[in-house]
């Protein structure tokens, strides 16, 4: 069994690299780069030349391309202290095309061309665009140089990247002695309570493991999935911070700071992260923070995005259950009977209904009712999932009625159910103990897939509801060219889709005995 | 010659009881059964349901109005769209502007257009979306289905191309063709068929392994039948209510499909009924505008249940096991 589960799983994660690398050449070479430029306000802003460099930098910032403009290549070789800063300002002033070029600048231009040609880059040299006498707006000349990444390549750089440690190395630019403190007493609770921490001086997250008193009570920022960052839909925020991050107003209470200073903050102090700097830039965090360490996440009212999907989701899904399946043994009882036939037009019109058609009727009903039909975070009450649940719930309940019943109309005239019947057992017995039993097999497989995709939200009756989940997060991306969410959010489903597979043939195998994944007999 | 009964004692003659019947040697080599087509079983089977009659009347009218109307009455979505107060009006108000006509029983639109004739207009796109697609799924799944059910080799690797593919969003694969190519109606035929057939391929792939090595086809390959008589002659037959059934499944699903797809933004760009829903949905909650939203609503699961119920049905009366 062992050795079968970890087959699937190798085989799991091949289809998911394949279908990443997949995606990948959907978006990045099939689509034509100048889309992401569609709905962009400042595309029609920049002119001439500065248009050019302008394409090239969202490109990188897409990740389309690798770019290095000429003047950012000098202030890194200053950085690098490779060049003084006042012979860099010399430098930058390139000539109106490559021949007019000062004799120094010529110079390093050869070094720029020949450095970056050398590693497979395109330079291009753009000349000055002149209206008469006069350089127009954005017609300085540029020089650059850009590279497409492979697909292969971007494909291993996203594995490699996926899963982050923080290290005492993963703080860029610390100051100090980089190390890893254990304490049992947090700072954060006044070092009288006793709360284990593990604390970290260069690590990104100042806790690495703390606890507290939300569930699941014990948390880490040790390990982080990375699944890209989005560009256009929420700029430079992580896929998993978009799916994960908590919704609504702050919520302030008493908070003690580093510094000693309490007040009221919606800060989350255990959140905090580094970045180089910080503390000095501001005095509102010099009066508060003793180190770098200032970024916080702030606490708020609402679940995140994932969280509200999956509070709908799972509910609607144990209501499917708890309909669905005594609907289907009732009508596999009552074969041919009142309720059968009642119950197969209702599977019939649910099944063959638009979903959205069904839904507006919900909605409507449940508005004629006067129960809440649209979703407010601020203002959250258990009435206005009703209607949600309720619309997701409607055809997985026709289709599980439609099934199981199915499979226990044809279980019936099974030669163990005459042999149950000969031997003098009753009806109802027959029915939970046996036949039941062996229907609910195919049935079982379908739960574990159930649950978990009730995480990645639903498009429709979210949006009908204005449920702030996570079902519209793919289309949103696709509709603004956001790539990086877009391979992220593929990834996840695709995690999903295997993770429910392997674990539906587990739960068979439990229910079964005889169904067995080690022999080669299957 | 005890036991032999007298007959003259009933005043009955040997010729009175029995005729003579000459033996023909041609006439013993037939063999013959009660006539049996399958084809005309599997219709009596279907008429003899009296529901069939009237759902198959309500298809029959649906389709009248879906493809033949629009022809007599040509629809322009704009016609009256300079007219302000052509837009938005209850059935009664637009019948009072523009006196008694089919079109205008159901009250006009956003642009003033006659809902009635907007929707059958939008019916015969999405309608022949759904059955375009289903029919190039089902063709191209249940020969693919077929090979890789019967070919071990190709199980194996067509179970991972499945696991591949089927984990693609299907929303970006569309979205990309919409991109790459034309936003047009057969883009979107190609866009929703490219993987589509994959799902039929890997049901019809099931009913084969089931039915492959049953003892009768076990039989026919050890008398040295040719694979594809076995293919045409043993399974075919046996899955022909199976693939009817699945077939009328698709076509609704298909509808639904598009409606769903046009609500979320990646339909087509021709008024169909899933963009009548999607662009009116706003007129639902308006009093009075409940007409241009709840038509296209009831057009669309109208002809989603009536094609529904039919297929059932028929993929019910073409299981030879119904003909009794």
């Amino acid at each position: 069994m062992a050795k079968y589960i970890l087959r699937r799983v190798l085989h799991g994660i091949f289809s998911i690299v394949v279908v990443v690398g997949i995606v990948m050449v959907l978006i990045y070479s099939l689509l034509s780069r100048d889309q992401i430029f569609a709905t962009d306000p400042n595309f029609i802003k920049v002119a001439a030349n500065r248009k050019i460099t302008y394409k090239y930098e969202k490109w990188e910032e897409f990740g389309y391309l690798d770019y290095v403009n000429y003047t950012d290549w000098l202030t890194d070789l200053v950085t690098n202290g490779e060049l003084a800063a006042e012979a860099r300002s010399k430098l930058t002033n390139l000539g109106k095309d490559a021949e007019s070029d000062k004799e120094n600048v010529a110079e390093y231009v050869k070094k720029f061309t020949d450095y970056y040609e050398s590693k497979g880059y395109t330079v291009t040299r753009l000349k000055t665009v002149m209206a008469g006498k006069k350089v127009t707006n954005g017609g300085q000349p540029q020089l650059f140089a850009a590279k497409d990444i492979p697909v292969l390549m971007r494909l291993l750089t996203y594995f490699g990247n996926l899963f982050q440690v923080d290290t005492v190395n993963s703080a860029k630019n610390y100051e100090g002695e980089r190390k890893i403190t254990f304490t049992l007493y947090d700072p954060l609770y006044g070092g009288q309570k006793f709360s284990p921490a593990i604390m970290g001086q260069g690590t990104f997250h100042k806790y690495l493991l703390y606890f507290d008193n939300e569930f699941p009570y014990i948390h880490q920022n040790l390990l982080s999935v990375n699944l890209g960052v989005s560009y256009s839909v929420n700029q430079g925020v992580e896929v998993v911070t978009t799916m994960t991050k908590a919704q609504g107003s702050y919520v302030q209470r008493m908070t003690t700071y580093p510094t000693g200073l309490t007040e009221m903050s919606a800060d989350d102090l255990h959140s905090a992260t580094y970045m180089a700097g910080s503390r000095d830039s501001i005095q509102l965090r010099k009066d508060r923070f003793l180190d770098d360490y200032t970024t916080t996440i702030t606490f708020k009212s609402g679940m995140s995005r994932i969280g509200y999907s999956f509070v709908i989701g799972l509910c609607s899904v144990l209501l499917t259950y708890l309909i669905g399946v005594p609907m289907a043994i009732w009508m596999a009882q009552k074969k041919d009977k009142a309720v059968d036939k009642i119950g197969s037009v209702y599977v019939v019109f649910i099944t063959a209904m638009p979903s959205l058609a069904y839904i507006f009727l919900v909605k409507a009903i449940g508005n004629k009712i006067g129960i809440p039909t649209t979703f407010n975070i601020e203002e959250f009450s258990w009435t206005m999932c009703v209607l949600p649940i309720i619309s997701l719930s409607l055809r997985p309940i026709g289709s599980m009625m439609r099934w199981l019943r199915r499979y226990m109309v044809d279980q019936q005239n099974a030669d163990y159910v005459k042999f149950a019947r000969s031997g003098g057992l009753s009806e109802r017995e027959i029915f939970t103990r046996h036949i039941l039993k062996n229907a609910s097999i195919p049935i079982i497989y379908g739960i574990p897939g159930s649950i978990l995709f009730s995480m990645t939200g639903a498009l429709v009756t979210e949006r009908v509801y204005t449920v702030p989940g996570i079902g519209g997060i793919f289309i949103n991306a696709i509709n603004a060219y956001d790539n990086g969410v877009i391979v992220g959010v593929a990834l996840f489903y695709a995690v999903l889709s295997v993770v429910s597979g392997i674990l539906g043939d587990i739960m068979m195998s439990i229910v079964d005995p005889r169904i067995s994944f080690s022999s080669k007999a299957r | 010659m005890e036991n032999k009964i007298d007959l003259s004692k009933h005043g009955l003659s040997e010729e009175e009881l029995f005729t003579i019947v000459t033996h023909d040697e041609t006439e013993s080599e037939k063999i013959t059964a009660p006539r049996y087509s399958y084809w005309r079983s599997v219709f009596r089977v279907f008429f003899r349901k009296k529901i069939n009659w009237i759902v198959l009347g309500i298809l029959l009218v649906l389709l009248l109005f879906t493809y033949i109307y629009p022809r007599f009455v040509p629809f322009d979505r704009f016609a009256n769209v300079t007219d302000s107060t052509s837009k938005h009006l209850q059935p009664k108000a637009a019948i009072e502007k523009y006196g008694f006509s089919l079109s205008y029983i159901l009250g006009t639109g956003a642009s003033g257009e006659p809902t009635f004739d907007a929707v059958w207009y939008g019916s015969k796109i999405s309608l022949s979306l759904a059955i375009v697609c289903a029919a190039i799924n089902m063709v191209i799944g249940v020969l693919v289905g077929a090979v890789w059910g019967y070919s071990k080799k190709i199980d194996l690797i067509m179970v991972e191309v499945r696991n591949i593919i089927a984990n693609i969003p299907y929303e970006l694969l569309i979205a990309v063709m919409v991109l790459v190519l034309t936003r047009g109606f057969w883009t979107m035929v190609f866009a929703l068929t490219v993987t589509g057939w994959l799902g039929v391929a890997a049901f019809i792939r099931t009913q084969v392994i089931i039915i492959r090595d049953r003892e009768y086809n076990l039989a026919s390959r050890c008398l040295g039948t040719p694979i594809g008589r076995i293919a045409t002659k043993n399974i075919l037959p046996f899955m022909t209510s199976v693939i009817v059934t699945y077939a009328a499944l698709e076509i609704p699903a298909y509808i639904g499909f598009e409606v769903f797809l046009s609500y979320i933004g990646l339909g087509l760009s021709d008024l169909t009924l899933g963009k009548m829903i999607s662009e009116a949905q706003g007129s639902m909650v308006v009093p009075g505008w409940g007409f241009e939203f709840w038509s296209p609503v009831a057009i669309s699961a109208i002809l989603s249940i009536v094609l529904f119920v039919v297929g059932q049905n028929l993929g019910d009366a073409s299981d030879p096991r119904t003909h009794m």
